[in-house]
């Protein structure tokens, strides 16, 4: 794994894949160097937009077939840390709810940058400033 | 400390998503309980699933007088509540004893 690299991964947007990601984006970041604080936010943001997937991306779709979700990990120029997190759903803008909500809060929270797109399906842009990178030594 | 009075309920692990029907389950109190303890010092994660099962709880609790303390011992749990802001709709320690403490006084009163 080098600066250049990037984690890509697809799976169906079921409950059950939520966990085994946000592990292979932590270990992706570990091997990046990048330091437990910081690969414990990422994951957390990266894991709430997941949820958001599962929990509402398909909810008004009758189509069984073609309900996945997305997972773009990358570090871009400058040293951002970029995660995109996108479906093919759509994106359904509620009223909010008192005691719901906390997902798009938690990752404004952690994200420095936080853009949603919504044309085609659902995509989740998040950057992560990464002044907190290990030197390689 | 005195923890007769309390009833504790451990969660552990990564408190998540595809968990939602088990801490929703785990999350139950009697009509007996006068203080609760949700002992989260075993919780590795928590997402924002866990945190709503988690303050629908409390919410419920306050709303039959019954209190209730969160004892949470790792760091990521600790900034989750803040980032979600709800820093303010927990009574949450990082010590055990001073947990029970809480709830006693609160029990006593």
């Amino acid at each position: 794994v080098s600066g250049a690299s990037e984690l890509r991964l697809r799976c169906p947007a079921q409950s059950r894949n939520v966990a085994p990601i946000r592990h292979a984006l932590a270990a992706f970041l570990e091997a990046l160097q990048f330091d437990r604080s910081l690969r414990d936010d990422v994951t957390t943001a990266a894991g709430e937009a997941l949820a958001n997937v599962v929990e509402h991306a398909y909810a008004c779709s009758g189509e069984r077939s073609g309900r996945d979700l997305t997972l773009l990990a990358r570090v871009a120029r400058g040293g951002k840390l970029c995660v995109d997190v996108s479906d093919r759903g759509s994106f359904l803008r509620r009223k909010p709810l008192p005691g719901r909500g906390f997902g798009l809060r938690i990752i404004r929270a952690i994200a420095g940058r936080m853009r949603i797109d919504t044309s085609r399906g659902t995509c989740v842009s998040m950057t992560f400033r990464t002044a907190t990178r290990r030197s390689k030594s | 400390v005195n923890e007769n009075f309390v009833k504790t309920i451990e969660l552990g692990g990564e408190l998540e998503i595809s968990r939602k029907a088990e801490i929703r389950e785990a999350l139950q109190r009697s009509n007996e309980d006068r203080a609760v303890l949700v002992d989260l010092s075993e919780a590795t994660y928590a997402d924002s699933v866990a945190l709503t099962e988690l303050l629908r709880f409390c919410v419920e609790a306050q709303r039959d007088s019954v209190s209730v303390a969160l004892l949470i011992c790792t760091p990521q749990l600790a900034r989750v509540v803040q980032y979600a802001g709800l820093a303010a709709a927990f009574q949450t320690f990082d010590d055990r004893n001073a947990a029970l403490k809480y709830l006693s006084e609160r029990v006593a009163r």
